[in-house]
């Protein structure tokens, strides 16, 4: 089940929110499990065993490790255990078919691909299950006691297929303690509001144009031009970026609403100035997963930079890899690996004396390729569109769909770009600050009062506006399967 | 002192108001929410949705399987969203604020010059099935009436009324219909072309200078008018050598003035106005008109009662049949006709049973027997046209029954 879907936003929602509210403390998480099981098996309903496999098999692990006490030798046998058995089940489920037909490839045999289809969100779960029997070998968090509340944590249908990948460090306290309360209700549905809003109204509607610009890429009718392909690059950034990020606020928003405290995960990533800074605010719990899991335990930047470089690879090469299953995807990692160490060892004091627009003109441009590789599962396609975009393509410079495009959706296209910056906070704060410190008492309740019932009517006009695309349901794809 | 005391009282009443003006917003949202939910468990479920002319998605139902493969969860939601309340009404919000924001195009409609909607032509994909199905029939038939074969391709207003287009449209400029319909003619060369295309552009060019002109296609649906079929009904005639009727010889009737047909489904803007539907009849013509299916019996070519209702262009030939036959006691010939048409040909029937003696229109989505053989068992047979408007023709389901 999405989200941004009439039986999620008008039956499940509510329902489930109703039930929990309803309930006695010492049941709520069993509510929330029960739903968030029924969520799960609505999209996947076989593999839902293997989220209760892996699960279980941490649990118990970790129980084993507690068990343990200070005998590092079984900790550590224990932690191996479950860092094998997760990866495992990534592996198989996520990357044995890629493995096999790569292999296929480079040495011509014909092993058959096992043909699975990918579980729904295995790997933000298998993630999260992992930062828990890590944490704990750590000692950074307590054992978890009840398989239904680790059960809970895992499955809990805001961030269980899209994410943020939430640490059970963040919430293990919340689990058996947290606060209920109207105040989270409504700034958790704000938060869901926003996102809906975003996912609907921009991810869905600009990522229609992209559809468009793709298919006319490859349609061999001279439909497509070289700014036309970049406007389709800068499109698919934006719409992924709107979904990717809608997806984090409704996640963080329901779990507001559920009395959990979820981080950021995402913090205007397209108004970066560098790399550096980019991977800083675009997918923020992953970035932090990978340091905290991979980067830091490898040894980070403290043994000389040459190993330094080699972590960095294995993180970007891993981080790529963990998008998909696909070899553009791991060449869109080492991208960034390259780009981020060529930041820290070369450009990146120099960059930092440009003028503040050229930085972002560099950030913009590195991050529209960036996406152009991420989109372009297959090769061919990929190298076909990136000759188009630098104008190998022997197509013309600009055409009449150009014009079409930017005519049929400028009011689209100028908000998707306005929105990505921190902007709409600016001017909400500019209104409000004006309204409190203009002159006189009455004019000044007068315009507050004003711009607070704009504000309502607003966000109740891009709610029916949303129901209404959603009730039309043209185009609301789901853009995570391979994650 | 004071004026700050002040600020600081208008702060806190600041903060107070963007504290109520969050709550009301989302417990509005909320109730909105459970009163949409509570709203589709009660509503009466429609089967059938008038303004999309379609069968709705029917409750699903559970078995295991369906269960475990998802295709319940599937049938699910797309009962939901089918059934939603005043689905209708939020269809037409989105239309208008689309149209606000600049789009001239919606789900493959364009907004065009002097209210007309116009749908978007789309990469043909199923030329060459056609151009081998239109061959089949050639060759299936056994009697003379091979040697007075037919093919009327009839372009739609994106190509005749190109310049009503918004600029730089896809289509602007780029008759993509008429390569295909040439493609079609090439490949069959043995099939008489009869092409109308010239007589409807050149009336097209009379109505850029006098307003008052007839349009030749409906301004919300995809079909032509009684006129555009009449233009083409004189380009059929010259070509065949007989002459046409004048347009004084045909009473006109304006049936409705209330007709909002497919293309404006697809938007379903309410602003649209209605628009009028008009039918010419000759008073000389003594007709008999045998539905074959329903064994019906008329003596007219229109069914009235669909005017009353969403799909008013049906009342041409009074919707689908498989097979109709339409005998005309004063038509100027003893020739005896094969139709295989879709409906565009329905407004044109009214102008070609002048000629006729006999008609026989296939529908050949319905009629599953092929017309070839039809044909070969009645050797009174003289004629066999076909015809088809360009837009539909790439999907329509009966081409496959052209035998």
């Amino acid at each position: 089940m999405v989200f941004s879907s009439i039986p999620f936003l008008f039956f499940f929602l509510p329902l489930c929110l109703i039930l929990y509210y309803l309930v006695p403390f010492k049941v709520k998480n069993y509510v929330l499990l029960a739903f968030s099981l029924v969520f799960y098996a609505w999209g996947e309903p076989i593999y839902i065993l293997l989220m209760l496999f892996e699960t279980l098999s941490d649990y118990t692990l970790g129980r084993f490790m507690d068990k343990a006490g200070d005998k590092k030798g079984l900790r550590r046998l224990f932690l191996a255990m479950s860092v094998i058995i997760d990866l495992s089940v990534l592996g198989f489920f996520k990357y044995a078919d890629f493995i096999i037909e790569s292999v296929n490839a480079a040495f011509g045999t014909a092993i058959t691909p096992f043909g699975l289809g990918l579980p729904i969100g295995i790997s933000f779960f298998t993630f999260q299950t992992m930062s828990y029997t890590i944490d704990l070998y750590k000692k950074e968090v307590s054992v978890e006691k009840n398989y239904f509340y680790y059960l809970t944590y895992v499955s809990m249908f805001p961030q269980l297929i899209a994410g943020p990948i939430v640490r059970f460090s963040t919430v293990n306290e919340e689990l058996h303690e947290r606060n209920i309360d109207f105040d989270g209700f409504i700034t958790g549905g704000l938060r869901f509001l926003k996102g809906l809003f975003k996912k609907v109204l921009l991810a869905n509607t600009i990522g229609s144009l992209w559809e468009i610009i793709k298919a006319s890429a490859f349609a061999g009718d001279s439909g497509i031009s070289v700014a036309s392909a970049w406007l389709g690059a800068v499109c698919f950034t934006l719409q992924l970026y709107y979904d990717f990020s809608a997806y984090s606020d409704m996640a963080i928003g329901m779990g507001r609403m559920l009395g959990f405290h979820y981080l950021e995960n995402f913090n205007y990533p397209l108004s970066s100035v560098s790399v550096t800074d980019f991977w800083r605010r675009w997918h923020i719990s992953l970035s932090t997963w990978f340091r905290d899991y991979v980067y830091i335990p490898l040894g980070g930047n403290r043994q000389g930079t040459l190993m330094q470089l080699r972590n960095m690879f294995i993180v970007w090469f891993l981080t790529g890899l963990w998008h998909g299953a696909a070899w553009n995807f791991i060449l869109w990692g080492v991208f960034y690996g390259v780009l981020l160490a060529m930041e820290k060892h070369i450009w990146g004091k120099a960059l930092q004396k440009l003028p503040r627009i050229l930085q972002h003109i560099y950030a913009m441009f590195i991050y529209v390729v960036g996406f152009v590789i991420f989109v372009f599962d297959d090769m061919a396609e990929l190298k076909h569109y990136l000759q188009i975009m630098f104008g190998f393509g022997g197509v013309p410079l600009m055409n009449e769909n150009l014009i079409w495009y930017l005519r049929n959706n400028f009011l689209l296209l100028i908000l998707g770009c306005v929105i990505a910056f921190p902007v709409y906070p600016w001017i909400k704060g500019k209104l409000e600050h004006w309204t409190a410190t203009c002159s006189g008492l009455m004019r000044s309740r007068t315009s507050a009062f004003v711009l607070s019932v704009m504000l309502i009517f607003g966000y109740m006009g891009l709610f029916f506006l949303a129901t209404a695309y959603l009730v039309n349901d043209t185009y609301n794809p789901f853009l995570y399967f391979r994650f | 002192m004071q004026n700050r005391e002040l600020n600081r009282y208008d702060a806190s009443f600041g903060s107070e108001l963007m504290k109520l003006r969050s709550i009301i917003t989302v417990v509005m949202i909320t109730i909105m929410i459970i009163v949409f939910g509570i709203w589709f468990l009660i509503s009466p479920k429609k089967e059938f949705s008038e303004s999309e002319n379609r069968q709705l998605a029917l409750a699903p139902v559970y078995t295991f399987q369906a269960l475990k493969d998802g295709s319940y969860m599937t049938a699910i939601q797309k009962y939901l969203s089918d059934h939603f309340p005043i689905r209708d009404e939020f269809m037409t919000f989105k239309t208008k604020t689309e149209i606000l924001a600049g789009k001239e195009e919606i789900n493959d409609i364009y907004i065009a010059k002097d209210g007309y909607l116009i749908e978007a032509y789309k990469q043909p994909r199923q030329t060459a099935k056609i151009i081998n199905q239109f061959g089949k029939l050639y060759q299936d038939i056994t009697t003379d009436a091979k040697n007075n074969m037919s093919l009327m391709l009839v372009p739609t207003a994106v190509t005749v009324y190109n310049d009503k287009l918004p600029a730089a449209a896809p289509d602007k400029g780029d008759l993509k219909q008429l390569e295909t319909m040439d493609a079609i003619y090439k490949a069959l060369p043995e099939i008489k072309r009869i092409d109308c295309y010239p007589g409807l552009l050149a009336q097209a060019q009379t109505e850029k200078e006098d307003a008052n002109v007839s349009p030749l296609y409906y301004h919300t649906d995809h079909h032509w008018t009684t006129f555009g079929a009449y233009i083409a009904y004189r380009q059929y005639c010259e070509a065949m050598g007989i002459t046409p009727l004048e347009e004084s010889a045909f009473t006109k009737t304006v049936v409705t003035d209330s007709f909002r047909g497919t293309v404006y489904s697809k938007l379903n803007d309410t602003t649209v106005p209605g628009e009028e539907i008009t039918i010419y009849e000759n008073p000389e013509n003594r007709l008999t008109v045998n539905y074959q299916d329903s064994e019906e019996v008329t003596d007219s070519l229109y069914n009235k009662d669909y005017l009353s209702r969403k799909d008013k262009y049906s009342m041409f030939l009074n919707n689908l049949h498989p097979l109709i036959e339409i005998t005309n006691e004063t038509a100027d010939s003893d020739k005896v006709m094969v139709l295989v048409k879709d409906s565009y040909a329905n407004s044109i029937v009214p102008f070609l049973v002048n000629h006729y003696k006999k008609i026989y229109v296939f529908d050949t989505r319905y009629y599953r027997f092929g017309p070839a053989s039809f044909i070969n068992q009645h050797p009174e047979v003289t004629d066999v046209l076909i015809l088809y408007n360009m837009n539909t023709i790439d999907t329509d389901l009966g081409i496959g029954g052209i035998f």
